[in-house]
């Protein structure tokens, strides 16, 4: 039963919207921006209140989404394709493989939902701090907003691939806009980067579409069939596209340069978001469509995981940027999502639905963070840095909140997800487990030690005049900080509908 | 088929009759009477587009009687089939927006205003004869009354130095590409003896090295039309020489023709059943892809930029061609429903270009990357559209070009040419790199100058705008414009 039908007692049937107006929520405001002036101070305010609009209806439907499917799971089909929430509506059936607008969402897809709408209000919220190309901004977080949802909801490789490659302008904009240093080489190499991951999934989608027999372009039925080498080819076109977008080692380059050159809420989204789709892409698509070929390749992953998570953690620990920091974090934490990828069990992919979310959420922290350090002390390098906790407490305090959950301390929303992986990996990669456990930890360390480093010591007379988190501030990395706690205190609340959508991917078919 | 009788004698010709006749008057109307406003012709040029376009929805009506197979005419040298009611359509609506959009070029045309538009008639009445034609000697009578049309409206711009060269360029083009498909049709027409296309087909199942060579001259010569390597430099000529609105005239007339031009002869005429022309096809197909995206790299200028743009339109016009036939399951792959979607949406991206090229001619503004930076803060709808345009050709979402080329590339997966369709899509990769660049620059950097007061006239400015939203509203009207595409594919099964 749907959560709308828990109250619903007309009898009369509507036909259901909710995911449609998730994904195109968020585009309707930024068309209505893209016609506003923004000149004076008002005109300013009202675009950002729009803004906050569509952010704020996303998150209202996205949350309506997650609810309606967690009370599905009594009956079995919360956290499973195919539920009450289901669209689908014929769109190019003239052609010989067909395509059709399919919304739908699994325990996954409804986990990262949640994690980027609360992301995007949240940067909405931090957006109003800026008043420099204010409809830019605007329009194009808002375009990234549908974007990533879209790539999550979407059940029909044409939709897909559109939500997929949505970002390109919206990013190569915002980072030429509000970036600096090398800005112009980072949004080049990260456009390519979403532009070459989609030339691969493409490819792979129409080797899907025409060699399974289906000759359609959904993405409901799985796991595919495809005649000779192509199961193989199709896999490794879409490991690789995911994998260039989830920026693991040796392919952090791009995303590690986006994050360094952007400033702002655009360095949450970037490292928050945009890697979180490609995790989506590995899990949901690549071992979705093809579980045996994700079984057997297991250990690649899992050495793949260690590289990751090594080369991430010491590269952390030598970091003095912060924002260079916060992307090693972010990238040690994707190398812990592949490990779960590598135990390919229930259990494991489970914890990377509750890891996922606690990494958007921590990552966004982080960041928004750092943005306020940089804005009070106009610097970045932690060396520079020290005795801060004296003038801003809070901010050290928001700081050790999401330093311990991306050590995976319990109670916080990075527990359950580290703890599920671990669990579920090490029988089958006991070596690799133990070393990526050591790097998790030790990343935790490196984010204590940069605490110690920015806000404890003696009071530095520079630093006197600073202050801490005003009202605004509060709010978003409140919110950010209270779905973290409430994520962690209660897991059991989310497990139902992530353990379905684990066994969805991993064991399709059954029920 | 039916047989030749009035009606169908009606359903071929009548849009051709009517788009020669009304040239003519508009073109005797403006010697005769010089001093008449510039708005007359274009209306009356307008009616005659318009008419040609009922005409075709007329035959369209008339098919159903026929089951939908045609009506053919002249000993079945002209068929009215659903492909020509689709091409005309395609041909009047792009020949509409060249006429409704005249007035950006009215400064440089001048007085020769009334023949631009008799020249987009005859041009659009030589497509439409590509469009009804089963037959050589039609084939070769259309094309030459297009590339000649053409090349005229190129050469109206004399006041200004390049268009002259260009189009004396483009004439000697034309003429090789003219010359190279007259000698294909000759040495096709030694080996079958016959010079009916539906006939050749099975003729030519045969083909030894000789007929090969027929072919392939057929498809070069073809291939200059979607301006496809190695035949593309009068694309990139008029692009940088010509008017925005003279050039998106020329190129989307040319485009629009060329592809119902490939899919008539290479499809019907010559079947994808013949390997050799479709490797051929499959290697200018890739050439044409990533030539022109290579190039655009180092693209200086937004005039050379959109020119290589339409280049790589036409390649993959051909990547869709190679798909013509059956999938490697023995069922139809979907090349051509692909490349007449395709055609659409390309057709109207090179128009939003070039259109957005024209209001920066009229608002005298250049085309290098230091004129437009900064150019949303100037004139922000010139901006607007200028993106949508590239963003159009470049295929990125939620334009419906994405759609197009993701269409295509199945299309050659399914016909066993996976490298052709992986050559298309890393074209398209690379040629959106300059694209969202050009972009930024437009949209992003700050720039000191002063406003710009917009001064295209308000008839170009809402056609140029239409074709540019056209792109995006295309990708939630594709289904509708897909079934009208295969819809037109059916009639060469």
């Amino acid at each position: 039963m749907s959560f709308l039908a828990q109250t619903a007692t007309t009898g009369v049937s509507f036909p259901t919207l909710v995911f449609t107006a998730l994904v195109w929520s968020a585009l309707v405001f930024a068309l209505v921006v893209l016609f506003l002036p923004d000149q004076t101070r008002e005109q300013r305010a009202r675009i950002k209140s729009l803004g906050t609009s569509g952010a704020s209806a996303a998150l209202f439907f996205a949350i309506w989404a997650l609810e309606s499917q967690i009370a599905d799971v009594s009956v079995g089909t919360g956290g499973r394709p195919g539920g009450d929430l289901v669209e689908q509506h014929n769109w190019l059936a003239s052609f010989p493989i067909t395509s059709s607008y399919h919304l739908d969402a699994d325990g996954l897809g409804l986990a990262l939902v949640t994690m980027v709408a609360v992301v995007f209000f949240c940067t909405a919220l931090a957006a109003w701090r800026n008043d420099r190309h204010v409809k830019l901004l605007t329009v194009s977080l808002l375009t990234l907003e549908t974007a990533a949802l879209g790539v999550l909801v979407s059940y029909d490789w044409v939709l897909f691939l559109i939500f997929w490659t949505l970002p390109v302008v919206p990013v190569y904009l915002l980072i030429r806009a509000f970036g600096h240093g090398h800005r112009a080489r980072a949004g080049v190499r990260y456009a390519a980067v979403i532009l070459v991951s989609t030339a691969l999934l493409a490819l792979a989608a129409a080797l899907i579409a025409f060699q399974s027999g289906e000759h359609s372009f959904d993405m409901g039925f799985t796991p595919v069939s495809v005649h000779g080498s192509g199961n193989q080819v199709a896999f490794w076109l879409i490991t690789g596209a995911s994998l260039l977008v989830m920026a693991v080692v040796p392919l952090h380059g791009a995303l590690l340069d986006l994050e360094e050159d952007s400033t702002g809420v655009l360095s949450v989204v970037f490292a928050a978001v945009l890697p979180s789709l490609g995790a989506y892409g590995l899990i949901h698509v690549a071992v979705g469509f093809f579980p045996t070929l994700g079984s057997r390749y297991s250990l690649l992953f899992a050495g793949l995981a260690v590289v990751t998570v090594v080369w991430a953690g010491l590269a952390a620990l030598r970091a003095d940027d912060l924002r260079q920091l916060i992307g090693h974090v972010g990238t040690v934490m994707m190398g812990v999502v592949l490990l779960g990828v590598a135990g390919h069990t229930t259990v494991s992919v489970t914890g990377i639905m509750f890891l996922l979310i606690a990494r958007g959420l921590v990552v966004a922290v982080l960041m928004l963070l750092t943005s306020a350090i940089q804005e009070r002390t106009r610097r970045v390098r932690i060396s520079q840095l020290g005795g801060l906790a004296w003038q801003t407490p809070y901010l050290a305090a928001f700081w050790l909140a999401a330093a311990l959950t991306a050590a995976g301390l319990p109670l916080l929303a990075g527990f359950s997800g580290d703890f599920l992986i671990f669990t579920g990996s090490f029988p089958a990669h006991r070596w690799a487990t133990t070393v990526v456990l050591a790097g998790t930890l030790l990343t935790g360390g490196v984010l204590l030690w940069a605490a110690q480093r920015i806000f404890l010591g003696s009071s530095r007379d520079v630093f006197v005049r600073v202050r801490d988190v005003g009202p605004l501030e509060v709010t978003f990395l409140g919110v950010l900080l209270a779905v973290i706690v409430i994520i962690g205190v209660v897991p059991g609340h989310f497990a139902g509908l992530f353990q379905n959508g684990a066994a969805y991917i991993l064991f399709p078919g059954t029920s | 088929m039916a047989d030749p009788n009035g009606t169908a004698v009606f359903a071929t010709t009548l849009p051709t009759v009517l788009l020669v006749a009304l040239a003519g008057v508009t073109a005797l109307i403006g010697w005769l009477r010089p001093g008449l406003p510039a708005s007359f012709h274009r209306w009356l040029s307008s009616i005659a587009l318009v008419g040609a376009g009922a005409a075709g929805v007329i035959t369209l009506d008339g098919l159903t009687h026929t089951h939908g197979l045609g009506l053919a005419a002249y000993a079945g040298a002209v068929v009215a089939d659903r492909l020509g009611v689709f091409a005309v359509l395609l041909l009047c609506a792009t020949g509409l927006v060249a006429v409704l959009t005249s007035g950006a070029a009215a400064h440089r045309l001048g007085p020769r205003l009334p023949a631009f538009h008799a020249l987009v008639l005859t041009a659009t009445a030589g497509g439409t004869v590509i469009a009804v034609q089963w037959e050589m000697g039609m084939l070769v009578v259309g094309l030459g009354l297009l590339v000649i049309s053409l090349v005229g409206l190129v050469a109206l711009e004399k006041t200004a130095e390049a268009p002259g060269e260009v189009a004396l360029r483009a004439l000697a083009g034309g003429g090789v590409a003219l010359a190279l498909l007259l000698y294909g049709l000759a040495i096709v027409y030694g080996a079958t003896g016959s010079t009916d296309l539906s006939a050749t087909a099975g003729l030519l199942v045969h083909a030894g090295p000789l007929e090969g060579l027929g072919l392939a001259l057929t498809v070069l010569g073809l291939a200059y039309l979607v301006g496809a390597p190695p035949l593309h430099h009068w694309v990139l000529q008029v692009a940088s020489a010509s008017s925005g609105a003279v050039a998106g005239a020329v190129v989307s007339l040319a485009a629009a023709a060329g592809g119902v031009a490939l899919v008539r002869v290479m499809v019907s005429g010559f079947s994808t059943s013949l390997r050799p022309w479709v490797v051929l096809v499959a290697v200018l197909g890739m050439a044409g892809c990533l030539y022109p995206a290579l190039l655009s790299l180092a693209a200086g200028g937004l005039r050379r930029l959109i020119g290589l743009g339409a280049c790589l339109q036409g390649g993959l016009l051909l990547t869709a061609l190679v798909a013509g036939g059956l999938g490697g399951d023995y069922k139809p792959a979907g090349g051509v429903t692909a490349l007449l979607f395709a055609l659409v949406i390309f057709v109207l991206s090179v128009q939003a270009s070039f259109q957005a090229v024209a209001r920066l001619d009229v608002d005298g503004i250049g085309t290098s990357l230091a004129d437009v930076r900064g150019l949303a803060r100037r004139s922000p709808t010139t901006a607007v559209l200028l993106c949508l345009g590239l963003a159009g050709l470049a295929g990125l979402p939620p334009l419906a070009g994405f759609v197009a080329r993701i269409l295509i590339a199945e299309s050659a997966v399914a016909a066993g040419y996976a490298w052709v369709a992986a050559a298309s899509v890393m074209a398209s990769v690379i040629y959106a790199i300059p694209a969202v660049r050009w972009m930024a620059a437009i949209l992003v950097e700050d720039d000191e100058q002063p406003a710009v007061v917009p001064e295209t006239p308000r008839l170009a400015a809402l056609v140029g705008a239409a074709c540019a939203a056209f792109g995006v509203v295309a990708t939630v009207v594709a289904g509708p414009l897909l079934y009208a595409a295969n819809q037109a594919a059916t009639a060469l099964r």
